[in-house]
């Protein structure tokens, strides 16, 4: 990545606070969460299921799911603008142009009785009036920048003619069409195969050194961190504990619960011995704890951890780490 | 090879399982009443492994390798088109009524995914008496319901579960909990061989770790062999004795773990090496990027089925298709790069 790409803030999330109303309660599914992208950077948002982070990628693009879901506070700043105070015709305009998403599953992300030349087209002329011809030819070209080869003939077929990872590349293709300065990739390579992964994801940073956009990653796979992002947001009932730069949080996590996480992946190299594990679970998100909310699961946890949650603390270079027991840089 | 098959009546030498030359191949049809056979899809192309009693074996490759029909196979759901397969010497598919049953009771699974392997409407303890009370056949001391409440109660015990946990209903356990009953009623009938198919796949990083731990705990107690169907290469590594390489229907490369983990051989066991993400990448091995996908297995390459993919392909690869050779004590490698 040339230096000059790198700069400007293009998204900046203040205290985001995204809960269920529910007969049964108030479930803080998001809940003061924080974080901000550049041009040209990747940042990995990680945890467990259940933690918080498609519900945190969701409210961004303003698709909360039915039944109760409400952001209650916080900002979304997409290049300065505050998106939540837009209206729902005007986020119909920033979505895809602006801000655009691939999800986990692409066979439910394309429509089954279209082909993909309809889907692609239907992307294509919401930003831009065209003759049908030119149209088709922007959705040739389109399908070519994902690597699929014959796109001439594909742009006939339905989703059921392509394999997953075609699919996944489809989905990628409509999802750029716009250009966005944002995308937000939720685990997009869960479903495929390992080596059919790397080409995605070779592909994807491909796409972002031509285009420049930032990338919010959204995974629970260590590995994928690893090889794509640059910074890493570990995610844990509802909030971001810890961030920082990949390097640093794999070579030296300062989060325990980020340590255990990092401990309990099997790995391809050392020993092999017992897995280290963290026991017991997340705290319910309808009745969260005053303290830190790993407080019940950690090692180190004392009294001050359960009285009151730890503001915080700068351990590093642009690395920070929501606890009580971590030394300041 | 001659060996093995004089050593049949000889205990310490003979498997657990022992998976021989087997073959299962789908007619794929058109029109329904009078259909025609278009072709064959070679799910599995002559396949041949052994399992060790109390060993792990690990079973490893992409989407339509063929690694779930053999698993199917060995539980006797599915019946080779040739070959067979041998449970203590005795071919499994030849089984019938009472020893068929008694076949189901040593030869147990659990599945990848446990939101829908336990049924909604029955509370768990009952899901794991069933399973104790199906592979009794016909022992009549599991009549008695005290003497099932307690082997429940010592199977949840087990799984690292509480047992007044027998009374919840499904719905009421996490992820992690419902791989645990579904192992619980797996263990019930005492097997010596359980197939788990993707048995942590599902779950979090988290929970994943504690389920190796406690298959890996209740094998040292139980002696039970497992064989580990699975796409993730670490988890491989960490449970498996053996691992077998499935490339297309065949097997690529099998190994010791240890020794295949050290020196991998073939050219596309070493791709799905560089495919594992590691989190700490470029020590500076040499990668092997796949272009392309899957060849369709209804009409699968000639030669090695790997030669369209490959990037080592010499001319002899797509004309004739290599054998299974030993290249170093119990590691096998089918390529020429090998001969």
């Amino acid at each position: 990545m040339k230096p000059d790409m790198r700069g400007e803030t293009v998204l900046e999330v203040r205290d985001l606070h995204t809960h269920f109303f529910l007969r049964r309660g108030v479930v803080k599914a998001v809940d003061g969460v924080s974080f901000s992208l550049r041009r040209g950077e990747v940042l990995g948002l990680v945890g467990e299921s259940g933690c918080g982070k498609s519900l945190t990628a969701l409210s961004l693009m303003r698709l909360l799911p039915k039944g109760g879901a409400q952001t209650i506070k916080g900002e979304v700043l997409l290049n300065g603008e505050n998106i939540l105070k837009r209206t729902p015709a005007e986020m119909r305009e920033i979505r895809g142009r602006r801000i655009s998403m691939v999800l986990q599953d692409p066979q439910t992300s394309l429509n089954p009785v279209f082909s993909i030349g309809d889907q692609l087209r239907e992307a294509i002329e919401r930003r831009k009036r065209a003759p049908n011809v030119e149209v088709m030819k922007e959705a040739v070209a389109a399908l070519r920048r994902v690597d699929i080869a014959a796109p001439e003939q594909r742009i006939g077929q339905y989703p059921h003619q392509l394999s997953g990872g075609m699919k996944q590349r489809v989905v990628g293709a409509i999802a750029i069409s716009g250009e966005p300065g944002v995308l937000i990739a939720d685990e997009p390579t869960t479903a495929l195969d390992v080596t059919i992964q790397l080409q995605y994801l070779k592909l994807l940073k491909r796409l972002q050194a031509e285009t420049g956009m930032a990338i919010l990653f959204i995974t629970h796979d260590f590995g994928v961190v690893g090889r794509m992002c640059d910074r890493v947001a570990v995610m844990y009932a509802g909030r971001i504990v810890e961030c920082g730069p990949v390097r640093q949080i794999f070579e030296a996590p300062q989060h325990p619960y980020t340590r255990a996480l990092i401990a309990s992946v099997p790995k391809m190299t050392g020993p092999v011995g017992r897995l280290t594990t963290i026991e017991g679970q997340p705290p319910s998100l309808m009745d969260l704890p005053v303290g830190c909310r790993f407080a019940s699961r950690c090692p180190l946890v004392e009294q001050r951890c359960l009285d009151a949650y730890p503001a915080e603390v700068r351990v590093g270079d642009a690395h920070t780490a929501d606890c009580w027991k971590v030394t300041p840089a | 090879m001659s060996a093995a098959l004089q050593d049949q009546g000889q205990d310490q030498d003979q498997p657990l399982l022992r998976v021989e030359g087997v073959r299962k191949h789908f007619a794929f049809t058109k029109g329904i009443l009078f259909a025609k056979t278009l072709g064959h899809v070679k799910a599995v192309d002559d396949v041949s492994f052994d399992i060790r009693a109390g060993e792990t074996l690990g079973l490893v490759g992409e989407s339509g390798c063929g690694k779930t029909t053999t698993s199917r196979m060995i539980l006797n759901l599915e019946e080779p088109t040739e070959g067979r397969i041998l449970l203590e010497g005795e071919p499994i598919h030849a089984l019938k009524g009472e020893a068929l049953k008694a076949y189901r009771a040593k030869v147990q699974a659990v599945f990848q995914d446990p939101w829908s392997s336990l049924n909604p409407r029955m509370k768990v303890g009952r899901t794991i008496a069933e399973s104790l009370i199906v592979n009794a056949s016909g022992d009549r001391a599991w009549r008695d319901q005290a003497r099932i409440d307690e082997r429940v109660r010592e199977l949840l015990l087990q799984v690292g579960l509480r047992p007044e946990q027998a009374q919840q209903y499904p719905h009421e356990f996490s992820g992690g909990q419902r791989q645990r009953v579904a192992l619980a009623a797996a263990l019930a009938s005492r097997p010596k061989l359980i197939v788990l198919d993707e048995p942590v796949s599902a779950l979090d990083v988290s929970i994943r770790a504690q389920m190796m731990n406690l298959l890996k705990d209740i094998q040292a107690q139980d002696d039970v062999a497992y064989l580990l169907v699975a796409h993730d290469l670490a988890t491989v590594r960490h449970m498996a004795d053996h691992t077998v390489v499935m490339y297309l229907g065949k097997i690529v490369e099998k190994a010791p773990t240890a020794s295949l983990f050290e020196d991998v051989r073939h050219p596309y066991t070493k791709a799905l090496f560089s495919a594992v993400l590691v989190a700490w990448p470029g020590r500076g091995e040499e990668e092997v990027e796949l272009k392309g996908e899957v060849p369709s297995p209804l009409d699968p390459p000639s030669g090695c089925r790997f030669h369209t993919r490959c990037p080592y392909v010499m001319p002899q690869c797509s004309q004739r298709e290599p054998a299974l050779r030993e290249v170093s004590p119990g590691h096998f490698v089918a390529c020429y790069l090998f001969e």
